[in-house]
């Protein structure tokens, strides 16, 4: 592991900004997560390992997407790919992030930041130079949806870290893509910070290819009345982890998640989620679905805490696998942590593989195993799909998931 | 809003076993060693297997960690200082009731356990553990009619040394867990009961627990065996006198139901809780466990916690035969400053075993109360279906009720459903009840008895009222 080396010396590493320094003077102490806790107990070790074995690559891989090119009426932006954006129009504006303004943030969060937890952060801040740092500011409204792209070049590692202030009574739609290459790993940070009043309705589609591992961490503070909307779609990587962490920080706020992980082969994929509630009112629905085949291990830890100070906090979460094969396995760990008393909170949890009483029903109207089967996961797939915020027009999810399941 | 004055002004019943039996006991010197072992197991006249038994869990339980993951806070355990054996003074050998000391008697009548032989009407059999022996057994003769065996563990070790030995340490070795651990090494006295092949045991068994010495610890075993076709309900309560000082629990019970048995193992654990400060109090660290070893077998673990300062105990069920089945019902309710992490392992190795968990959990005062459990379905329980349904009820804003399920499968064939809620006592029906003029404490009362509802329908009868009262008593003066 070149790169924990490295972490451990601090020497090879040139022109060290002051966020790496930080970073890296907190991972050297304990450089690695420790597997033995909760967050990492499941995680693949060789999986990791092999996460960590590629050299870090701070130029610009070739980014040659799989994905529809881009449209008019999208504002589409890849982070690494020399991006500057300063759009100002007559109802809203997006600007970059002076660097001030980034580093004084970061520096907060970091303070912040459990060595264990926030370890995927960590890594990603100390590995990333300022070039794979995109840093937004948004304000307005009828904001044009915005496409964001990570990506990862074969046999090497990059670290991407996106930075989006969502100023006050701003709405807009935004999709995040992280491409992994063959053989290759990408350590993606995104920290959102939603301010009063504003809404964001965020995908995150991961796809990966042959090999390729993925780190993802999402960091998002909510405040008052703000509306945070998640559709999440993991596939196809050897190794990925997504850790979502949401704090709605003076609670009055909402937040929906729909999450889906696919894992097939040997793959690995896990969520973890932590959703704080740090004020009253606040209000969170979230369904995170799995579906392992073959000899692959689908992995889903969520946890909720309402302190004390959360009244009248109405949260939610569900977590719903299918297991289609004898060799792959799941795992889910659900969690509630509550301390005030005036709340409703609840949790559901299911494995369980495809209905055979609706199968049946559907092969007596003549349809056929294949099809009935991919009828069910289409209706599994669709509720997390329709929540993406995509134009269908252009990306059919659905179909690239049916077709390849 | 509920009238804080009026809570404040429910009187508070005092914990009514509290009380001290004054008695001449016999105590060993505090600490843990080889020797003191040795001498255990001497003074009780063991075999030579049972003492190398001890010996190799001490052995483990030196290198192993007192674990730390269920994040209990609570000020550490000085092993060195507690006595290991404790024993009332009294003749050798007892061969009826008469001989037993009254006081003893008398202690038990006053906590309401039937020990002596007129009380014949209540028709349950009792194991009374005093300290760290058993003191006496009754309707035994009752009982060896139909073959049934139910003895102290210590006479068992005597008598049926041939069955200790191929089935002690066989369900919970004795390396399974720190407390596991200790107990096998210095366990004192408890139960052990077999039911011979196709008997339906004529009665309730029950064996009822009680610290008094403020210094010793309690490291009781049970050991139940039930024959294929064979069925038992077997009933556990504890109690203990109050102290300013932690004492310290670490059980183990072990159950094996072979093809079509059934056992039902059920509890009222009301250890002394240690008072408002959080002062004084018994630290419960159990392990109990069955292994449904045949097909068809069943065991049903259903409880009611609301005793101890710490309880920290998993009661689980290894369904290895082909449709065995297991049951977790249970109420937890914590006050003041107790903590309680408590929950089940369904552990599904066979095919179509089937497992059901109810857990109730209910939360006041400062207390802190948590469910946590592990289903897990192996490669070969294609299926096998389980149900968890766990509830938990907040009282006031100052408790905290967590939920940790860990769900694992590695079967397709096989259904998992699990579903947690948190909520609490809804001011809009206790308004309806006392506008109905239910006084508002019943009211309360009546709120959390239907909420344990599922729970108690399981008990045994003799339990399911028993509950209700410590529930309604344990919360007074807790609303607010």
């Amino acid at each position: 592991m070149e790169i924990i080396e490295k972490i451990k010396t601090n020497k090879s590493i040139d022109n060290l900004t002051e966020i790496q320094k930080i970073c890296l003077d907190k991972l050297q102490s304990s450089p690695l997560p420790n597997p033995r806790s909760e967050q990492w107990r499941l995680s693949n070790k060789s999986k990791f390992t092999n996460f960590l074995n590629y050299s870090v690559n701070e130029k610009d891989p070739k980014f040659d997407t799989p994905f529809p090119q881009t449209s008019q009426s999208t504002i589409r932006l890849i982070i690494g790919d020399n991006c500057q954006i300063n759009l100002i129009e007559e109802n809203y504006s997006i600007k970059q992030l002076s660097e001030d303004k980034l580093v004084k943030y970061i520096k907060e969060q970091i303070s912040c930041f459990d060595q264990n937890e926030n370890w995927s952060d960590l890594l990603n801040l100390s590995l990333n130079c300022t070039k794979n740092t995109l840093g937004l500011k948004i304000n307005g409204s009828e904001i044009p949806p915005i496409e964001i792209f990570s990506h990862a070049s074969s046999n090497s590692l990059n670290a991407k870290t996106l930075i989006i202030f969502l100023e006050k009574n701003c709405d807009i739609d935004l999709l995040q893509v992280n491409l992994g290459k063959e053989n290759s790993s990408l350590s993606q940070s995104t920290f959102f910070c939603l301010e009063e009043n504003s809404s964001l309705n965020h995908g995150v589609v991961s796809y990966g290819e042959n090999k390729s591992n993925l780190l993802n961490s999402l960091n998002v503070i909510q405040q008052n009345n703000s509306e945070y909307n998640l559709g999440s779609l993991h596939f196809k990587f050897n190794y990925a982890r997504f850790e979502i962490r949401i704090k709605q920080s003076e609670g009055n706020a909402k937040t929906n998640i729909k999450g889906m992980q696919i894992t097939k082969k040997d793959e690995q994929i896990s969520t973890f989620t932590k959703i704080e509630f740090n004020g009253p009112n606040g209000f969170l629905d979230q369904i995170n679905k799995s579906l392992a085949d073959d000899k692959s291990h689908a992995i889903f830890e969520g946890s909720i805490i309402v302190p004390k100070i959360a009244q009248k906090t109405d949260a939610s979460q569900l977590s719903r696998n299918l297991l289609l094969s004898n060799l792959a396995q799941i795992d889910t760990k659900p969690q509630l942590e509550i301390i005030a008393d005036d709340v409703k909170c609840k949790h559901g949890a299911t494995i369980s593989q495809l209905n055979e009483e609706e199968l049946f029903y559907m092969r007596t109207r003549g349809i056929t195993l294949t099809e009935a089967s991919k009828l069910q996961l289409s209706s599994y797939f669709q509720e997390i799909i329709s929540f993406i915020p995509v134009p269908k027009d252009r990306w059919d999810l659905l179909d690239k998931l049916l077709n390849e399941n | 809003m509920v009238n804080e004055n009026l809570v404040k002004a429910v009187v508070k019943e005092p914990y009514k076993y509290g009380f001290v039996t004054d008695i001449e006991t016999e105590k060993i010197a505090k600490g843990l060693n080889e020797d003191i072992i040795r001498l255990i197991s001497q003074k009780k006249e063991e075999p030579k297997f049972l003492l190398d038994f001890r010996l190799k869990a001490f052995k483990k339980w030196q290198k192993m960690k007192e674990p730390d993951w269920a994040g209990l806070g609570y000020k550490k355990i000085d092993y060195q200082d507690i006595i290991y054996y404790s024993a009332p003074k009294q003749k050798e050998k007892i061969s009826s009731l008469d001989e037993v000391d009254p006081k003893l008697l008398e202690t038990f009548d006053k906590l309401g356990i039937p020990l002596t032989e007129q009380k014949k009407l209540t028709n349950v059999a009792v194991d009374a553990v005093f300290d760290s022996v058993s003191i006496a057994t009754t309707f035994r003769e009752e009982l060896a009619e139909h073959g049934v065996i139910f003895c102290s563990i210590s006479e068992a070790v005597k008598n049926h040394a041939d069955l200790i030995e191929k089935y002690l340490g066989t369900v919970v070795p004795a390396s399974d867990n720190y407390f596991a651990a200790l107990n096998s090494a210095v366990f004192s006295d408890g139960s052990f009961v077999y039911i011979p092949k196709g008997v339906t045991c004529p009665m309730d068994l029950s064996s009822y627990f009680r610290i008094n010495s403020g210094d010793s610890g309690q490291f009781e075993r049970t050991l139940i065996i039930a024959e294929e076709s064979s069925s038992v309900s077997y009933l556990e309560g504890c109690t203990a006198p109050m102290f300013d000082t932690n004492t310290l629990h670490a059980a183990v019970v072990e159950l094996i139901a072979l093809d079509d048995a059934s056992i039902k193992y059920s509890t009222v654990q009301n250890w002394y809780a240690g008072d408002e400060e959080g002062i004084g109090g018994i630290f419960n660290f159990v392990t109990k466990r069955g292994k449904c070893l045949g097909k068809r077998s069943k065991i049903s673990w259903s409880q009611v916690e609301t005793g101890s300062a710490i309880t920290w105990k998993y009661p689980s069920c290894l369904l290895l035969g082909e449709e065995s089945v297991g049951e977790f019902y249970s109420v937890a309710l914590t006050n003041n400053l107790q903590q309680a992490d408590t929950g089940t392992k369904m552990i599904h190795i066979g095919p179509k075993t089937k497992s059901t968990i109810v857990s109730k959990g209910i939360s006041a005062g400062n207390s802190i109360n948590s469910y946590r459990g592990l289903v897990k379905m192996g490669t070969k329980a294609t299926g096998s279906r389980n149900y968890s349904q766990c509830d938990s009820m907040l009282i006031g804003d100052q408790a905290s009720a967590n939920t940790f399920p860990y769900i694992k499968s590695q079967q397709p064939n096989s259904e998992i459903e699990h579903e947690a809620s948190t909520c609490r006592i809804s001011e809009d029906q206790l308004f309806y009840l006392q506008s109905r003029g239910i006084e508002f404490e019943e009211a309360v009362s009546m709120m959390v008895s239907g909420f344990c509802r599922d729970v108690f329908n399981q008990l045994p009868m003799e339990f399911a009222a028993e509950a209700d009262k410590l529930l309604a008593l344990k919360l007074e003066g807790s609303v607010g």
